[in-house]
């Protein structure tokens, strides 16, 4: 079966010499809930820039359901919706025009887009703050607005960049139900997170990333059943110390 | 896997909306002020300082200085539209909408370029409508002077689009309008003609393409002309031409776009 997004021996220095990932390979099912986690810096974005477009993979191949992400771009991208860490929108712009125009942008036609845009201003609880400007939103508003802006052409595959970070527990929990309900519709997600909670009760699959490379990759459930979970199967992998998580009987 | 269209004609709507939306945002900015500022030109030195000077060409001096004018503006606001455009949106960073949604290099620069030529229009429009009230908005030739609207603000949209990816900070946004545009465009006639200036200056006129543009759209409102015609379009299409690949070549790259 084509995976739904396959890096192989990516590699990325930026201009100034720094290498953001390294030989950097992994492979992800069409229908999984993948989490790829890391340290800060440790390449996790990067990855996901050269996967979407953002940046220019140095070398390696990416292919998102067999289909070249550099040669075929245009293709590649209708298959993709990005939820970025950064918020990566005109501040001046209200939350119903971001979320529009990049229906437009994706080529759906004014009909389809206004149902699509209606119908997640409502299940991200928007609607109220549609006509406000992108910085008059809180943090968690903002958050809402990027993941709207993600889904709005139904991607097969759905890449979070840190999609929880800085919002309340209660989205955080309607976010991780949609999610799951998406997911189990066929879409493919693909989930960097810091909130191992988030991980653990979403992802099938998970890899590690540090330095730039893979360090570890499994399924969740392998990391879980080791001492101290996937906290300290996590500090392991990345070099860290563990111990003062794998408490004894833990 | 179904393919991407050849051309994704509402991505590109979209791109031209959502730039005109933001332009819509500072209006004064955009129109007024061109518009005020050629309303002082016109006023001072084609009306005040006009009456006192003889015919130019056979012309009235408000009637030959409007076509400068024109012309001045329409190559600011081209610039100052494509630049700020390309500018912020890598600042702000949202041009990464654009570049994860299945748009091609030659539609987002299609999508800069129509709201160039939109404002240089409306721009152009506005400073006829002005002229007129002090009897000096004649166009003999329509198609040429369309010609000449849409060449100049393709081609200073273009070199725009190359400043906005190029400049790193607001200051390297401004060096090319102060220290080549303003120079070169008033320079190149739009207040005398070449024969006025010193000869040693006159043979730069002839390397100045403003001084060709300003040529090509006087000749379009009044039939005069100092630079032969067919040489004018033939600068005008090849620099377009040369500043399109140039552009095409930096999108296709990613400069300025990237990391």
């Amino acid at each position: 079966m084509t995976p739904a997004l396959s890096v192989s021996h990516l590699r990325k220095v930026y201009r100034r010499g720094t290498v953001g990932v390294d030989d950097l390979s992994l492979e992800v099912a069409p229908g999984d809930f993948f989490g790829f986690l890391g340290p800060n810096g440790a390449g996790k974005s990067t990855t996901i820039h050269c996967v979407t477009g953002i940046a220019n993979p140095t070398s390696g191949r990416v292919e998102v359901f067999g289909v070249d992400a550099v040669k075929h771009y245009r293709d590649a991208r209708r298959l993709v919706g990005l939820s970025p860490q950064e918020f990566n929108v005109d501040p001046f712009a209200n939350a119903r025009d971001i979320v529009d125009w990049m229906g437009g942008y994706f080529g759906m036609a004014a009909a389809q887009r206004r149902g699509r845009v209606e119908m997640l201003l409502e299940k991200f609880d928007l609607v109220q703050h549609a006509k406000k400007r992108f910085r008059e939103l809180s943090g968690g508003l903002k958050r809402r607005v990027m993941l709207a802006r993600a889904m709005v052409n139904d991607p097969a595959l759905l890449i979070l960049d840190e999609p929880t970070a800085g919002v309340d527990v209660e989205l955080r929990r309607d976010l991780w139900r949609y999610l799951q309900e998406m997911n189990a519709d066929g879409k493919t997600i693909f989930l960097t997170s810091h909130y191992l909670e988030e991980v653990e009760r979403l992802c099938r699959n998970i890899a590690i990333v540090s330095g730039g490379r893979i360090v570890r990759r499994g399924p969740k459930d392998e990391f879980v059943r080791e001492p101290g979970g996937l906290e300290a199967a996590y500090l392991r992998a990345t070099g860290a110390e563990p111990d003062h998580v794998a408490a004894p009987g833990s | 896997m179904s393919k991407s269209p050849v051309v994704n004609w509402i991505g590109l709507a979209t791109l031209i909306r959502r730039e005109w939306s933001r332009l819509m945002r500072v209006p004064i900015q955009a129109f007024v002020a061109p518009w005020i500022s050629a309303l002082l030109f016109i006023f001072i030195f084609g009306f005040v300082v006009g009456r006192r000077i003889s015919l130019i060409g056979g012309h009235r001096y408000i009637e030959f200085v409007l076509p400068g004018i024109l012309m001045l503006n329409i190559v600011n606001a081209a610039f100052l539209q494509s630049s700020s455009q390309v500018y912020f949106s890598r600042f702000l960073h949202y041009i990464e909408e654009a570049l994860v949604a299945p748009l091609s290099y030659a539609e987002m620069i299609a999508g800069v370029i129509a709201v160039v030529i939109l404002r240089s229009v409306i721009t152009a429009l506005g400073i006829l409508i002005i002229a007129a009230c002090f009897g000096a908005a004649s166009i003999g030739a329509i198609p040429e002077f369309v010609f000449w609207v849409i060449a100049v603000s393709m081609v200073f949209g273009l070199l725009g689009i190359i400043i906005g990816l190029w400049a790193n900070n607001f200051e390297q946004l401004t060096i090319l309008n102060v220290f080549f545009i303003t120079p070169l465009s008033f320079v190149g006639g739009v207040f005398n003609t070449i024969s006025m200036l010193p000869p040693w200056l006159r043979w730069l006129a002839w390397g100045n393409p403003f001084f060709y543009f300003i040529s090509g759209i006087r000749h379009a409102m009044i039939g005069f002309s100092e630079a032969p015609e067919g040489l004018g379009v033939g600068v005008a299409l090849c620099l377009a031409a040369l500043m399109s690949i140039v552009v095409w070549r930096l999108y296709s790259v990613g400069y300025g776009l990237r990391e």
